[in-house]
């Protein structure tokens, strides 16, 4: 029986990603060896622990331009209109169903009606590069190909899209960053709608069979000269000294565990980036067919 | 910081190629469909350099600027070679790659 015939059956007939390999620490019982008012998971703790040792990172919360983000205009960006009352009830509606908006608890007001416009637009990179993504999760991101928004625990386990339909495989670059406080992400996303390369991207004439390429800019532009210290990121490690080498060996790894198969290649290992000083934030864009209008996809921090 | 190789390059080799390639198959926006459908437009001049780029890069991967393409598109095929056949291969079928 094959991983997918599990699947249907709502069995799961693979070994979990976590069984093997240094990652196996990550997911202990979540009551070994931690002080009594431990709230995190022992991997979460894990994760975040190297993160801080090998990625240099401290959570620290952003100062929200307020103002500002209460000027954003959801229209700019192809979103829905949204009031700071309506945002609020957009979030305690879908809260159960749409986990991530848990994000917007922490934000100030004026960023949570920006991510409530985000999350009713359609685009998922509030999903996957925010801080309702844990460090544990996008480690396991990098390594197992594990989607955050996929919220099916077998499927996520699986490698299977939480945001395609049809359970279609689960992608992600050599890398899986986020920024990690939800006033930070919102004041990127508005100051990014504004600005003028991600402008021109926006205010292509609409092709119902094309779309604007990707645009990247650095986050200093947008989050000011200490915004790298909001974005963190895990890293596949080079197979054999080669990046591209190490990509294909995970998609090896992960193909023969789901079909049942002992992998004759090294399990994935990621580590955390060490900085993400000069680096920048990409910019996907996607067609909006009912407005006939290009809007952003998705957005995440990449390091130099 | 980091920088896009067909804003670099807007006239280097292959940036047509590179471009195209990154904004339909990064692994954080990976959408073949639509590439598939642009794909079969003959009149659109920006798909016909594709093509051409495609193929050139096929017969001869070594062309390629450096690393570019894989620092661009991030596939996990392994090689630009395994990734420009499975390309082809996906969007034009059993086409020969010398037909002009």
């Amino acid at each position: 029986m094959g991983a997918c015939d599990g699947l249907e059956r709502g069995e799961f007939d693979v070994r979990a990603p976590d069984e093997p390999g240094e990652l196996a620490v990550a997911d202990g019982p979540a009551d070994r060896a931690q002080p009594p008012e431990e709230t995190r998971s022992t991997g979460q703790a894990y994760a975040e622990l190297r993160q801080r040792v090998e990625g240099g990172w401290e959570p620290r919360k952003f100062e929200a331009p307020r103002e500002e983000l209460g000027r954003f205009d959801p229209e700019r960006a192809a979103l829905p209109p949204t009031s700071l009352d309506g945002a609020a009830d957009y979030v305690e509606e879908h809260r159960a169903a749409r986990p991530w908006l848990t994000m917007a608890d922490g934000a100030s007001p004026e960023a949570r009606r920006i991510l409530a416009a985000m999350d009713a637009g359609g685009g998922h990179s509030h999903i996957r590069h925010e801080g309702w993504v844990t460090e544990e999760a996008s480690m396991r991101r990098a390594a197992y190909l594990e989607d955050p928004a996929q919220l099916n625990s077998g499927k996520r386990n699986l490698g299977i899209d939480g945001v395609k339909p049809d359970d279609k495989p689960h992608r992600c670059a050599s890398t899986s960053t986020r920024i990690t406080d939800p006033d930070a992400f919102a004041t990127a996303f508005a100051r990014a709608v504004e600005h003028p390369k991600v402008r021109e991207a926006l205010d292509k004439p609409f092709d119902p069979s094309a779309k604007p390429n990707e645009v990247i800019v650095p986050i200093a532009d947008l989050l000011g000269p200490d915004g790298h210290r909001y974005c963190t990121g895990w890293r596949l490690e080079p197979v054999d000294g080669s990046m591209k080498t190490a990509q294909a060996k995970r998609d090896t790894w992960l193909a023969d565990r789901a079909a049942g198969r002992e992998p004759d290649v090294p399990e994935p290992q990621v580590r955390p980036v060490p900085t993400f000083e000069g680096g920048a934030i990409s910019f996907f864009f996607e067609r909006n067919d009912a407005e006939k209008r290009y809007q952003i996809a998705t957005m995440f921090p990449r390091p130099v | 910081m980091a920088s896009l190789y067909w804003e670099r390059h807007p006239d280097g080799p292959f940036a047509t190629l590179i471009a195209v390639a990154t904004t339909y198959l990064h692994p954080e926006n990976y959408d073949l469909d639509s590439l598939i459908e642009l794909a079969k437009r003959e009149d659109d001049e920006e798909m016909r350099v594709f093509k051409s780029e495609l193929r050139e890069a096929l017969r001869d991967p070594s062309q390629l600027p450096g690393d570019e393409l894989w620092e661009s598109v991030e596939y996990s095929d392994g090689s630009d070679e395994a990734f420009l056949r499975q390309l082809w291969h996906d969007l034009y079928g059993d086409e020969p790659l010398d037909a002009t």
